[in-house]
């Protein structure tokens, strides 16, 4: 159960008052008002990667390390370029824990601003909020963009999803969750950065799939601004497609 | 709104009678179901008449040729279809409708197949219904366990797919970048020259059992799709500097013990379920879901399912379901029950020109007419 969980986080940094707002996939995202060292809080998030029991505890520890470690190596390589995600407050390490700044705010239905949740929201309150209007087209773009700019300096997330993606006021774009994150110039590890993107766009928002993902790569062709580069990436983009669809499904 | 499933029943019948046909693999498949009318729910479960299947094994080295598969095939079909008729001991008059598996699969194993199905349905004047092979796994998961919106962990010899439903599609979240895992682990037992019998991965298993200590393997998880071929390469070359003509000897580091062959099947177990494993709790968290289903050859594996409980265990109101072997691994009862829920709502063949099979058949090309949730 979570609250098991929970308890083995207050059992490391006790006194902090947590509020839990999601189990991921490797780690549970607490909320707090309690920052570590200034007394005028504003809110943070607190990033606990707990242990898998159902990992072997060798991988298990070697993961927990180089997720946390990786993770806060990118955000202050994003942080030194001016590319916007959440600031690092403080991290512990061995104990897989990442404070940061809180970011987003409140959708309508009391949802995170997530992209996910937004275009969510978007999507089933159909009539009145158009989900293809100029809005969305906007801020797909700007994903689409800080992508570009992402990958123009070798960065790869690992694990590009509309949830992974947090607008904040005025729906600027910020990228979150760098777990899988790493740094390489190849063209092949852009073009399935892109391709996972790619794939949860049409899972997680299928009817409006086809646009969503056109302007996501409009968006990233204005962000990548050496062309060269950019042609070789989505040249790339095209095999790993195709490795997809054809791939034999045969023993 | 609530589907019609009652549209297609014959007068003065209130059942429906199903015969499916499996062999997109090396497994030869018949089984024949019944469903009641009115919706599937609690009370009213589809009911196996008869479940029958031959596997073509290979001897240890060697894989299953589509060749040599389908000649199997072309040599049982015939007796398993009548075993099958007379296990279930029914008229075959009743069934209502023959469904054969579409794809994906291999080529010739299908084909052999398919003419069977093809030819009953003309002289017993029987509609025919094409099934994918995928989401005859995922509706039989559904039926025998009770889940009812899972996340599916699909797991075989030639699939590796996390599947969650959504819109009247069965819509892939994950999936292996390059080769399936029941691919990987053959492959594998191939190299060690390993026994096909009853089949390579379980005997993988069972020598997994023994292996104490871990050997470092990369951990290629991408989003929510995972890699494999790597991991195979690097294995593929430690097993065989291990027992090839150099005789390579590894130690572990921790205890200076020797690493056997059984510790190879254990490292590449723990790694390749960690990453299965982890893809699906991906999946969860991204469609907010609880459930966890597992289908498919691999499915079967005691230390994937130990896995995945201990990961649901850890999750809120989490449940997993899992069949055995009866359904996990390939059979002709899965491809029945989707097939007749195909036919109750409307999904026959009208032309034999479309019963042509498909080694690619994605399992979100399926509208699925059958749920409205
Ligand atoms: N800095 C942040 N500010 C606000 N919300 C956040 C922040 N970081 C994470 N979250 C919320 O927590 C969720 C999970 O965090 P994430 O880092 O993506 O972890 P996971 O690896 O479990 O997906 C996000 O989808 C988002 O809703
Ligand atoms: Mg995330």
């Amino acid at each position: 159960m979570t609250e098991s969980l929970i308890s083995t986080l207050e059992d490391k940094i006790p006194n902090i008052k947590l509020n839990c707002i999601s189990q991921g996939a490797e780690a549970l995202v607490f909320e707090s008002d309690t920052h570590p060292y200034y007394n005028d809080s504003k809110n943070c998030i607190i990033k606990y990667r707990p242990s898998k029991p159902y990992r072997h505890p060798k991988i298990d520890l070697q993961i927990t390390k180089q997720r946390t470690i990786g993770e806060v190596k990118f955000m202050y390589k994003l942080c030194k370029l001016g590319i916007p995600c959440p600031n690092i407050i403080t991290t512990d390490f061995p104990n897989g824990i990442i404070w940061m700044e809180f970011i987003g705010y409140k959708l309508e239905n009391n949802e995170i601003s997530s992209f996910k949740n937004w275009l969510w929201y978007l999507e089933k309150n159909g009539n009145d909020h158009d989900p293809l209007k100029k809005e969305v087209e906007f801020v797909c773009i700007k994903v689409g963009e800080l992508i570009g700019k992402l990958h123009l300096n070798d960065m790869i997330h690992g694990d590009l999803t509309s949830s992974n993606m947090i607008l904040v006021q005025d729906d600027v774009p910020h990228l979150i969750d760098f777990g899988l994150s790493s740094f390489s110039g190849l063209p092949e590890d852009k073009a399935v950065d892109l391709y996972v993107l790619e794939r949860a766009i049409m899972s997680t928002h299928s009817v409006y799939a086809e646009s969503y993902n056109r302007w996501l790569l409009k968006g990233y062709q204005q962000g990548y601004t050496n062309k060269s580069k950019y042609k070789e990436v989505i040249k790339r983009l095209e095999d790993v497609r195709l490795r997809g669809r054809k791939r034999s499904m045969l023993g | 709104m609530v589907v019609d499933l009652d549209k297609y029943l014959k007068q003065d019948k209130d059942y429906y009678i199903a015969i499916g046909l499996e062999g997109s693999a090396n497994k030869l498949g018949v089984g024949i179901i019944k469903h009641s009318k009115g919706l599937l729910s609690n009370v009213n479960k589809a009911k196996v008449l008869s479940n029958v299947r031959d596997t073509y094994i290979t001897p240890p080295g060697e894989g299953f040729l589509p060749r040599d598969t389908a000649r199997h095939h072309r040599n049982w079909v015939v007796r398993i279809i009548k075993k099958a008729i007379k296990d279930a001991n029914i008229n075959k008059f009743d069934i209502d409708v023959i469904c054969f598996t579409q794809g994906p699969g291999m080529g010739a194993p299908l084909q052999s197949v398919v003419i069977a199905a093809r030819t009953i349905s003309q002289i017993w004047q029987i509609p025919l219904v094409g099934v994918n092979h995928c989401i005859g796994h995922i509706e039989m998961g559904r039926e025998i366990t009770g889940a009812l919106n899972p996340v599916v962990l699909y797991v075989s010899g030639g699939n590796t797919q996390v599947i969650a439903y959504s819109k009247n599609r069965y819509r892939i979240f994950g999936e292996t970048l390059d080769i399936a895992i029941g691919n990987c682990l053959d492959r594998f037992a191939r190299t060690l020259k390993i026994s096909n019998d009853p089949a390579p991965g379980y005997n993988i298993e069972q020598l997994a059992k023994k292996g104490k200590h871990l050997v470092n393997l990369p951990y290629t998880v991408k989003g929510m799709d995972m890699s494999m071929s790597g991991i195979l390469a690097y294995i593929d070359q430690l097993a065989k500097d291990m027992f090839g003509i150099q005789k390579k000897q590894l130690k572990d580091e921790e205890s200076g013990e020797f690493i056997t062959k059984e510790d190879l099947c254990f490292s590449l177990q723990e790694i390749l379920f960690s990453m299965l494993v982890e893809i699906t709790e991906r999946a969860l968290a991204h469609v907010n879901s609880n459930q966890v289903l597992i289908v498919g050859g691999v499915g079967s594996n005691e230390r994937l399912q130990e896995m995945m409980k201990l990961m649901i265990q850890d999750r809120k109101n989490g449940q997993i379901f899992a069949t055995d072997e009866r359904f996990c691994i390939d059979n002709g009862i899965m491809i029945a029950h989707a097939g007749l829920l195909q036919y109750r709502t409307g999904g026959i063949i009208k032309d034999l020109k479309d019963t042509v099979c498909t080694q690619r058949f994605r399992t979100d090309e399926v509208y699925i007419a059958w749920r409205d949730d």
